[in-house]
């Protein structure tokens, strides 16, 4: 494959897959809507902010915190480098979680 | 490890004084409760101070003044404003500092007493602000020991912040200036559901940046911390919520209706 053009997004999909075997991972790349913030006057990248949602059977009792650290763990380098990852959001669920979530977000379609 | 006394009267406050020895560093905060910017000062404030240990005979007095309740005091030395600390040593006034600066305080107190927190740490958090990815150590050359000791001290101090207040905000700016995205909604978040919360601006003393990150195993600012554990940043707040729309009840002040609470 010729050279990415978004190499962090790339490392966030392989190592998250790899470590994780997500049954979802979403990743969103928000860097244009912080591009104009002070904190980011002197940055080059367009890869800076990320939205990441995940389903793994690897958060299975894990609280909130613990999920997010695991994934902060895997993505380490990135976050400490400068011009690396400024901003990573998080969605962490289980498989019974994101069904539940579904289920929630469902009736709300059905009643339209 | 010295705590802050409330002064309640003007006979308390003469009595303090004069209690005092003539070498001790009073260290006077004035405050006002409705103010925000106050408890935040008041949460920097106790934990300098806990980092000053008690000594015979005293070396420092750590004392907060309700600046409008007694008034004959915050006249006597001029307060305008709140937040304001003065410094006083034998009646002497050795300086003033006005507004909620962490560093201009921390420098002030720590260049008129005699007897500083840790040797050689005066410096700590000031001296090179460049490089924000590196913890801050004192300019002078430390032994592993020391190294250690001062880690440690500075792991004291975090875990008191933490838990300054039941719920403890540690942001980039302050709740009526954000200085980012996240720590804004998070505030609007902690405003919408009336949470009384204490906050700390992380942008203003980085060595609470750098070192809250290694206590919290943690990378990013903000952090919501309630009962001294660490929560998680907006998008763990966000969730908790969505799926308990009580999360904050315990800590709200729609029960007591006390409408000062929310700093905006």
């Amino acid at each position: 494959m010729a050279s990415s053009s978004t190499p962090i997004e790339d490392t966030i999909r392989q190592k998250i897959t790899t470590a994780l075997q997500p049954s979802t991972l979403k990743i969103y790349n928000d860097s244009h809507l912080h591009a104009h913030h002070k904190a980011m006057e002197d940055s080059t990248s367009s890869e800076t902010h990320f939205r990441v949602i995940i389903t793994s059977d690897a958060f299975q009792s894990k609280m909130q915190p613990a999920r997010h650290r695991l994934v902060y763990g895997l993505l380490k380098e990135e976050m400490a480098r400068e011009g690396g990852i400024h901003a990573l959001q998080l969605r962490t669920m289980t498989p019974e979680e994101e069904k539940r979530r579904k289920e929630q977000e469902a009736p709300a379609e059905n009643a339209k | 490890m010295s705590a802050i006394k409330e002064i309640m009267s003007l006979d308390g406050w003469t009595q303090h004084v004069s209690s005092l020895p003539p070498s001790a560093l009073l260290i006077v905060s004035f405050y006002a409760p409705w103010a925000a910017p106050c408890a935040q000062m008041a949460t920097v404030l106790s934990t300098l101070a806990s980092e000053y240990p008690v000594t015979e005979p005293l070396s420092t007095s750590w004392v907060s003044v309700n600046a409008e309740d007694l008034s004959d005091i915050s006249e006597a030395y001029n307060v305008t404003a709140v937040p304001f600390l003065v410094l006083i040593r034998n009646g002497q006034v050795l300086e003033l500092v006005s507004g909620n600066s962490a560093v201009k305080v921390r420098n002030a107190i720590e260049s008129h007493a005699t007897q500083p927190a840790r040797s050689g740490s005066a410096t700590g958090g000031q001296a090179a602000n460049g490089d924000a990815a590196t913890v801050e150590k004192s300019s002078t050359e430390l032994t592993p020991e020391e190294a250690e000791k001062q880690k440690e001290d500075l792991f004291k101090r975090l875990s008191d912040l933490v838990k300054a207040a039941p719920v403890m905000l540690f942001m980039k700016g302050t709740p009526s200036e954000p200085k980012c995205g996240f720590s804004r909604q998070l505030v609007a978040i902690l405003r919408e559901n009336a949470v009384k919360y204490g906050f700390f601006n992380i942008l203003a003393d980085d060595e609470v940046r750098q070192g809250l990150k290694e206590f919290a195993d943690w990378p990013t600012f903000p952090q919501l911390w309630v009962d001294g554990e660490l929560v998680g940043g907006l998008d763990i707040v966000k969730e908790e919520l969505a799926s308990n729309a009580d999360f904050f009840s315990a800590y709200s002040a729609k029960a007591s209706g006390d409408n000062s609470a929310a700093p905006s």
